[in-house]
């Protein structure tokens, strides 16, 4: 119990010193939004090419999903180091000391480690709801209603998120829900109309 | 050894954590009482700080260390007081 205490009471500390929870919300929404618009190609993908195996649509989709988790974490590491780093020899040279010591050298550390396993796991996640589905969906041969539902559930994980946007703007949540939706819908009916065209 | 009762300090620490933290931290040791800062120049990174610190028996070696790892430094040390009581410096004529 004690130590969960002084970890959180760690966290605090970077939090306020390395502005961790600001950046990580940011990339939350930023790429879990990137991960439901990406399986929605996916799904629409399939969908028009009349993939009518619940495995084929997994193993595509979780594929996809893993290339997204894999590629936020490598991208905010670099991202994030080079952009810390550079802070932190800024006050080095300001300073004329090695803050690589001291709580700000650690604070930056975490924040980069906490910062790259949210970008990570935000698009991961949120494109593994969408393919519940199919998971259930298990032999059946007809998947219309798993490709249906699975973009319902896309809309409605989008729509979550801009609820959560619209939270943090302190603006107004039911706009901030429907933007997002609209861009999914959006996405679908390209995919759809090039799928249909082609 | 004599015990330190009062440090001046003059510093340099960047604007994070601030001098709140600053003063949290330094006031929690051993051996301190009080802990005044004040900001006398601001840059764009960094910022000047004069920090007096009173107690019973201050430990330089917490003080600086502390003042280290929040990410300052020590420009000098521009006043001590050690020993049973705390006295002021005494007016000479010159003054």
């Amino acid at each position: 119990m004690r130590s969960l205490l002084e970890a959180v009471s760690y966290f605090r500390e970077y939090d306020k010193l390395a502005n961790i929870s600001e950046i990580a919300r940011r990339y939350f929404a930023m790429n879990a939004f990137d991960g439901v618009l990406t399986i929605i190609g996916v799904l629409m993908g399939n969908y028009i090419a009349g993939v009518s195996d619940a495995r084929i649509v997994l193993s595509t989709g979780l594929a996809t999903c893993v290339a997204m988790g894999v590629s936020g974490l490598w991208g905010a590491y670099l991202t994030e180091s080079a952009e810390r780093k550079r802070d932190l020899d800024e006050l080095n040279k300001y300073t004329l000391t090695d803050m690589n010591n001291t709580r700000i050298g650690r604070a930056s550390r975490a924040a980069i480690v906490i910062v790259a396993i949210v970008d990570g796991l935000s698009p991961l996640m949120a494109a593994l709801i969408v393919l519940v589905p199919f998971f259930a969906a298990g032999n059946s041969s007809d998947l219309s209603w798993a490709y249906f539902s699975a973009l319902g559930l896309a809309l409605t994980t989008l729509f979550g998120l801009g609820l959560f946007l619209g939270h943090i703007s302190k603006g107004r949540m039911i706009v901030f829900g429907l933007k997002t939706v609209l861009a999914g819908v959006v996405s679908i009916a390209i995919s759809y109309f090039l799928g249909v065209e082609g | 050894m004599a015990r330190i009762r009062r440090l001046v300090l003059d510093t340099l620490k960047p604007h994070e954590p601030n001098i709140i933290d600053l003063a949290n931290v330094l006031s929690e040791l051993e051996g301190v009482s009080a802990v005044n800062i004040s900001i006398y120049e601001m840059d764009r990174k960094v910022e000047n700080a004069k920090i007096t610190i009173e107690g019973e028996a201050i430990s330089f070696e917490s003080v600086s260390h502390t003042i280290g790892d929040m990410g300052g430094t020590i420009h000098s040390i521009d006043e001590v007081v050690a020993g049973k009581q705390i006295i002021d410096d005494a007016e000479t004529l010159q003054d």
